[in-house]
């Protein structure tokens, strides 16, 4: 007889999962919160020309977004039809595959600029350093509304905590429109300087623009979900 | 019989609480325990009587000796059915085993017309009723305190006033069931309705100015303060976890006892009262048993199934504890014998429907339902079997 299994019926204990969704979410917005802290910062330093160590950080990016990968997957394989949940199961799933592609982006980005160090010009380095801090900002306010669902769930939905969140949407919505116009004074500065660059330098720089620029775009959609995810 | 319900049953009904960390294993084992006790000696003789004498008509069977070996048979098939599924986990129920098996037993020994249909029927009508009684009521409980509560702009401030309320409610429910038509009532003198209304009422009053004494150093640390919330609902919990065992006891010692009620004065008398009194020592004898089965196993129960469901804080469990008991109770007044854990389950549902839980599984209807359409059956023919046997051994 297996000893550590105990016999008991308890129909109780069928209603209820190990893990709670709402928590998961929040665990792998931890796992985007810490890989966006080292992005943040090892970002700067490569637009200031210092690649010493950039190596190390796309590793740890990268390790990051498979261990978020993994909350994902487990998360998604839990939650049978069911399975009852506060709000609507679809749009919870949205917000969750808008959060991991943060990661999925923040992955390629540093990947791509591990595979070929491209100098950032002189006179465009500031915008390109307040363009990456705009980014990490919107996706910070998106932590700061995601965070919220804490005391959602606690209260159950009430109409306070709902208007903090949207007002918590909001701020993700200014500073993703402040990247937007960031990343265009960028755009125009590289085909300003397109004489004098390298034609490869200029698809880099173009494509930094772009990549760095997704992310603000995915916090923004994960924003978006929950906004959805809380409305009535 | 009475040891397995203390075990699994009590522990189902007590795990919200522990799972909510209002109570420890023990204090959560040491209230069942005692609880248990008084809900069956006080309000218990009501179920009691159904399943002793209201499932058989008992004045279809003249034999005593046939009677006799039915009702040992019954507890016997119910006995196993509920060990098996025990072992097995599956959720079934022991009221719905004792039921089926006095059933099969009644149909073998007097054929379909010894069964007194129409008070199946109100039993199986209640236990589709109960769970769907408990949710309602623990959806109205839980949206009643998001709403007087957390929608308030000091929920501390709110949760001070709204909590002694509610437990004042549930103190007038549990004076009133105790006063009204019980052995205590007849002690104390005490059986007319407005009587009743006007010592519970009284009571409850009494009891909200305690809770609201006790509560009165709470302050808020800010605004959104819900911690403290919960902390006061954690405070309030140890109540309805009391009120939970009390209405337990109450409906579920009539499984192990109902049988035993019928085969004592059987065995001692050679007949069958119908109008015959429950003694309170069966009772007593029951509770006992419920008590030592939740004190030796309880523990063990109690311990994996809150570790389950840690989920439910202590507003939510407070809702489930309230909606669950008050319906077990009025059940048990009712003379109805309904299975606590599915009401328990219900009442979960209820809050989880209220916005209240982060995911609520509803897989666990269907396991319930598979539940009540194999155990009725299963133990009938079970009971039915033994029976034959037993009639060709003696």
């Amino acid at each position: 007889m297996a000893e550590k299994k105990n016999h008991f019926r308890a129909p109780v204990s069928y209603t209820y999962r190990r893990k709670a969704p709402f928590e998961q979410l929040l665990n792998h917005m931890e796992k985007v919160r810490e890989c966006i802290d080292i992005l943040g910062k090892g970002l700067v330093k490569y637009y200031k020309g210092d690649y010493k160590n950039f190596s190390e950080v796309a590793q740890r990016v990268s390790d990051l977004e498979h261990e978020a990968d993994l909350i994902k997957g487990n998360l998604r394989a839990h939650l049978p039809t069911s399975l009852f949940m506060p709000v609507d199961k679809g749009k919870f799933m949205w917000a969750l595959r808008e959060q991991d592609k943060i990661l999925d982006h923040a992955e390629n980005l540093v990947k791509m600029l591990d595979m070929r160090h491209t100098k950032i010009p002189k006179e465009l380095q500031d915008v390109f350093i307040d363009h990456a801090k705009l980014v990490m900002k919107t996706v910070k306010a998106m932590e700061a509304a995601v965070e919220n669902i804490r005391d959602l769930v606690e209260t159950s939905f009430v109409k306070r905590e709902r208007e903090q969140t949207k007002k918590l949407i909001h701020k993700v919505h200014d500073y993703e429109w402040k990247a937007d116009q960031k990343k265009y004074e960028m755009t125009k500065g590289i085909y300003k300087l397109e004489k004098k660059l390298d034609p490869m330098d200029v698809y880099h720089l173009l494509k930094i623009a772009d990549w760095v620029d997704d992310i603000a775009d995915h916090a923004e959609n994960v924003a978006d979900w929950l906004r959805s995810m809380i409305a009535r | 019989m009475a040891w397995s319900i203390g075990a699994n049953d009590v522990a189902n009904s007590m795990a919200t609480a522990v799972g909510a960390k209002a109570i420890t294993f023990k204090q959560a084992v040491l209230i069942a325990g005692v609880l248990n006790f008084f809900g069956a000696v006080l309000v218990g003789p009501h179920v009691t009587e159904t399943i002793k004498g209201k499932i058989v008509n008992t004045g279809m069977i003249v034999d005593p000796h046939v009677l006799l070996l039915g009702f040992i048979a019954s507890l016997l098939a119910a006995a196993f059915w509920v060990t098996l599924a025990t072992w097995k986990e599956m959720p079934i129920s022991t009221t719905h085993s004792i039921i089926g098996a006095l059933v099969g037993f009644g149909i073998v020994a007097g054929g379909m017309s010894s069964i007194n249909w129409a008070k199946v029927g109100h039993v199986a009508a209640s236990w589709v009723l109960s769970p769907i009684a408990g949710c309602i009521i623990a959806f109205f409980v839980f949206k009643l305190i998001v709403k007087l509560i957390f929608a308030k702009d000091e929920p501390v401030k709110y949760a001070k006033i709204v909590g002694p309320f509610i437990i004042g409610v549930t103190a007038f429910l549990i004076t009133s069931s105790l006063l009204l038509k019980t052995n205590l009532s007849s002690i104390l003198g005490v059986t007319e309705l407005p009587h009743v209304l006007v010592i519970s009422a009284g009571v409850s009053i009494v009891v909200i100015v305690v809770a609201m004494f006790l509560l009165r150093d709470i302050e808020a640390k800010s605004i959104e303060d819900y911690a403290t919330v919960e902390g006061i609902f954690r405070k309030l919990q140890i109540v309805t976890s009391c009120y939970v065992a009390f209405s337990h006891g109450a409906n579920d010692v009539a499984n192990a006892i109902g049988p035993v009620a019928a085969i004592i004065p059987l065995a001692s008398t050679g007949e069958m009262s119908p109008i015959a009194q429950i003694p309170p020592e069966i009772l007593a004898l029951g509770g006992v048993g419920i008590a030592l089965g939740c004190l030796t196993w309880g523990r063990r129960v109690m311990k994996t199934v809150g570790g389950r469901i840690t989920k439910l804080t202590n507003t939510r469990g407070f809702s489930v504890d309230f909606g669950a008991a008050t319906t077990v109770l009025i059940a048990s007044k009712l003379g109805l014998p309904i299975s606590t854990s599915h009401t328990v389950v219900g009442a979960v549902i209820g809050v989880g429907l209220a916005r209240g839980l982060e995911a609520v599984d509803l897989g666990v209807i269907k396991k319930i339902i598979i539940s009540w359409l194999l155990t009725v059956p299963v133990a009938a023919a079970t009971s039915a079997a033994i029976f034959i046997i037993l009639i060709a051994i003696v």
